[in-house]
């Protein structure tokens, strides 16, 4: 047969040319875009080009820049703490379970300063032992526009040294603690303090005074002696380092103000906060980037709550870090949470439960293998066929509401595993901004790109936590106790992180002194930098 | 008319196979991850650049140490003012051999900056004690405080300068 027998070409091969070339077009140019270029990702953070011995280059934020000056505050307006609430702002938003507008909200801090100005003399310290709710953002705002410094524990464990190191002038508690409290000061034989406690009404042989009645003694507002500087010290906060050891740190209301930046900074402008949000936090407001994910959602005029594993003052145990945990801040009368501030073990938690519930559909095998493969090419999307045949009704068994209206998850306090990663970001669909914070710092330390999708397995045998990203909009960062000869051969360094900036606070020696400004502060976790800039936080030293 | 429909001809089987494997690619798609990370973002979305920007190591030099970077080899050129020791090899036309400034490459041009000058009598021996500077003018040390801010703009600092016997 001859060349041109085998080339025989009949109806059939137009119809199958047709299908062929379709097809070829199909699998070639139907490729999911990803969400962001990944030339981005490459240099996610500017180094320094000097480094001295012994130490890594200065890393900043690809954005900031090392020339560039740390942004420091949301609005120009906002210089102290109390601006945050806006009064050109008017709607009414839920906090916990309350509906307040933000005159009100004002008018609700300025009375209790003044009544508080009243009770306590100037230059006093207060100490705040209180679980998050309302009253603790207005004691709080309160006493940063009174100017009265205020005292905040990470832990019960740190009061009775707290008593001893820095007596104060008085104590806001509620109810369920007060018998600690009065326990822990007879022990401290500390005697010379007010005891305010919110939901006070019964009488008792002490003299307590009731927080809703410190509110009415203020009704005329008395204005402060000294406005508020945006420089000056106003709270200083106590936590525990990992292996034991106290530590506290002095804050200022512009390290707040750099803190709600940096937090409003993870966010892009495709899903950036705003007042048809709604915020929920599972970080303590004791803690200084948990008091700031509270002010950024008051600037923003989001409605916010908190999850019950925040309360550190209670009795027994805390509660598990896991789906009902969340699931609890539905109880509030809040509108449908749309950005979530978890830990990693509740992230951990929700995966596993929405993957075990995707399980059982038929399709699941299917739709994994799909999701994951334009997981590769960088996107993922929550509307996609195999979300409203598989994941969507997943996620609504699991999370209810919730499941629909979260747009972000935003996981800080601790590490999350890098095999957790790739799972989570296929239950939940959603950005999922992996950070890291230290007890040091109102805002974010490190933070992903939102729509960061990578799957880089780590470099070295053992397996290492999911990166962090690059340092925040306005932090720097370096490595110290780096091998130079490693390093000089261009493999990663490895060190200690040290980070400055305006959200880092003023760490406070053990005597109480202040150390020198804008100082560089040991986190005492090391970590790894990779060749595109984002740092790998390794663990304690 | 009748169609003629044979799927035996080697065309019409190439291309069905063609097809039935572009599709069994598009309902299955492949789940294996690259075992070598891509180091070209066009090669793979999960990319990772070879290797870190380049840092220098601030290091300590002696006028000794510092004059073998005069880029005579093609290597790095140095210069020091006041003490400080810039990398000004992006400067070649300026500061390489054949460049106008290239008295000053590896030496201490303290005095040549502060007295505007290029001649070879402001630079001091290798294996003489560092220039104190002690006779310039204040407006002579106001000019090199300007050299200093210039070059720190524009080169990187990478080092201090100390006396031969001090390191």
């Amino acid at each position: 047969m001859t060349i041109s027998d085998y080339l025989v070409t009949d109806d059939l091969t137009v119809l199958l040319g047709f299908i062929g070339v379709s097809v070829f077009l199909l699998q070639n140019l139907y490729k999911p875009q990803p969400l962001v270029h990944p030339i981005l990702l490459g240099r996610q953070s500017d180094a320094g080009r000097v480094r001295n011995p012994g130490e890594s280059a200065v890393y900043r934020n690809y954005g900031t820049g090392l020339m560039g000056r740390f942004p420091v505050r949301p609005d120009k307006d906002v210089n102290v703490v109390t601006d945050f609430v806006k009064p050109e702002f008017d709607a009414p938003r839920t906090l916990w379970s309350t509906k307040i507008t933000n005159t009100q909200l004002k008018a609700r801090v300025s009375a209790f300063g003044s009544g508080i100005a009243k009770l306590v003399p100037e230059d006093s310290i207060v100490l705040i032992l209180l679980n998050d709710c309302i009253e603790f953002i207005i004691t709080d705002l309160a006493l940063s526009e009174q100017s009265i410094a205020s005292i905040t524990l990470s832990s019960p464990k740190l009061l009775a040294r707290v008593l001893e190191m820095h007596p104060p002038n008085a104590i806001i508690t509620d109810k369920t603690f007060l018998p600690h409290v009065l326990k822990a000061t007879s022990d401290a034989h500390e005697r010379n303090h007010a005891l305010i406690v919110v939901d006070w009404s019964q009488p008792s042989e002490i003299l307590i005074h009731s927080w809703n009645d410190i509110e009415s003694q203020g009704k005329v507002p008395q204005a402060p002696k000294n406005a508020p500087q945006p420089g000056s010290a106003y709270t200083v906060s106590f936590f525990e380092t990992p292996s034991g050891g106290v530590q506290c740190v002095q804050l200022s209301h512009e390290n707040f103000t750099s803190g709600v930046t940096a937090i409003k900074a993870l966010f892009p402008s495709t899903i950036n906060i705003s007042t048809l949000d709604t915020i929920v936090s599972s970080h303590s407001l004791s803690t200084p980037y948990g008091r700031a994910i509270a002010y950024a959602a008051l600037f923003e005029g989001a409605s916010f709550a908190t999850l019950p594993s925040t309360g550190t003052f209670h009795d027994g145990d805390t509660p598990a870090l896991d789906v009902a945990d969340i699931l609890s801040a539905t109880k509030f009368p809040i509108p449908s949470p749309t950005v979530l501030f978890l830990k990693p073990e509740h992230v951990q938690s929700l995966t596993s439960s929405v993957i075990d519930r995707a399980k059982k559909s038929f399709l699941f095998p299917l739709a994994w293998r799909h999701k994951f493969a334009s997981l590769t090419e960088g996107f993922v999307t929550k509307d996609s066929l195999w979300d409203r045949t598989v994941f969507g009704s997943a996620r609504e068994d699991v999370l209810g509401k919730m499941a629909d209206t979260v747009k972000a998850v935003v996981i800080s306090g601790g590490l999350l595993p890098s095999d957790a990663l790739v799972p989570a970001r296929l239950a939940l669909s959603i950005p999922l901004i992996n950070t890291y914070t230290h007890g040091s710092a109102t805002g974010p330390l490190f933070a992903t790109h939102a729509f960061d999708l990578q799957m880089l397995p780590s470099s070295s045998p053992a397996t290492e936590p999911a990166h962090v990203g690059a340092p925040s909009v306005n932090v720097e960062a370096k490595l110290i106790s780096v091998k130079d000869n490693v390093v000089e051969q261009g493999a990663d360094p490895i060190g200690e992180i040290l980070v400055r900036g305006p959200s880092v606070g003023n760490m406070l020696s053990a005597d109480g002194e202040a150390g020198e400004k804008n100082a560089w502060v040991h986190t005492g976790k090391t970590a790894r930098v990779m060749t595109n800039g984002a740092f790998k936080v390794l663990g304690s030293m | 008319m009748a169609y003629t429909l044979d799927f035996s001809t080697p065309v019409n089987s190439a291309l069905l196979i063609y097809i039935l494997y572009s599709v069994q690619k598009i309902v299955f798609p492949s789940t294996s991850t690259p075992k070598t990370i891509p180091s070209e973002f066009k090669h793979g979305y999960s990319w990772m650049p070879k290797e870190h920007p380049p840092t220098v190591l601030f290091k300590t030099y002696t006028p000794k140490t510092l004059e073998p970077f005069n880029g005579k080899n093609g290597g790095r050129i140095l210069l020091a003012i006041n003490g400080i020791v810039f990398d000004v090899t992006a400067g070649r036309n300026f500061y390489g051999p054949d460049g106008m400034y290239g008295n000053f490459a590896g030496r201490d041009a303290s005095r040549g900056m502060a007295k505007q000058s290029f001649d070879l009598d402001m630079l001091t021996a290798i294996d003489q004690p560092l220039d104190r500077l002690q006779d310039l003018r204040p407006d002579e040390i106001e000019n090199m405080k300007g050299w200093i801010d210039h070059f720190s703009n524009k080169y990187i600092v990478c080092g201090k300068l100390v006396e031969n016997d001090a390191a």
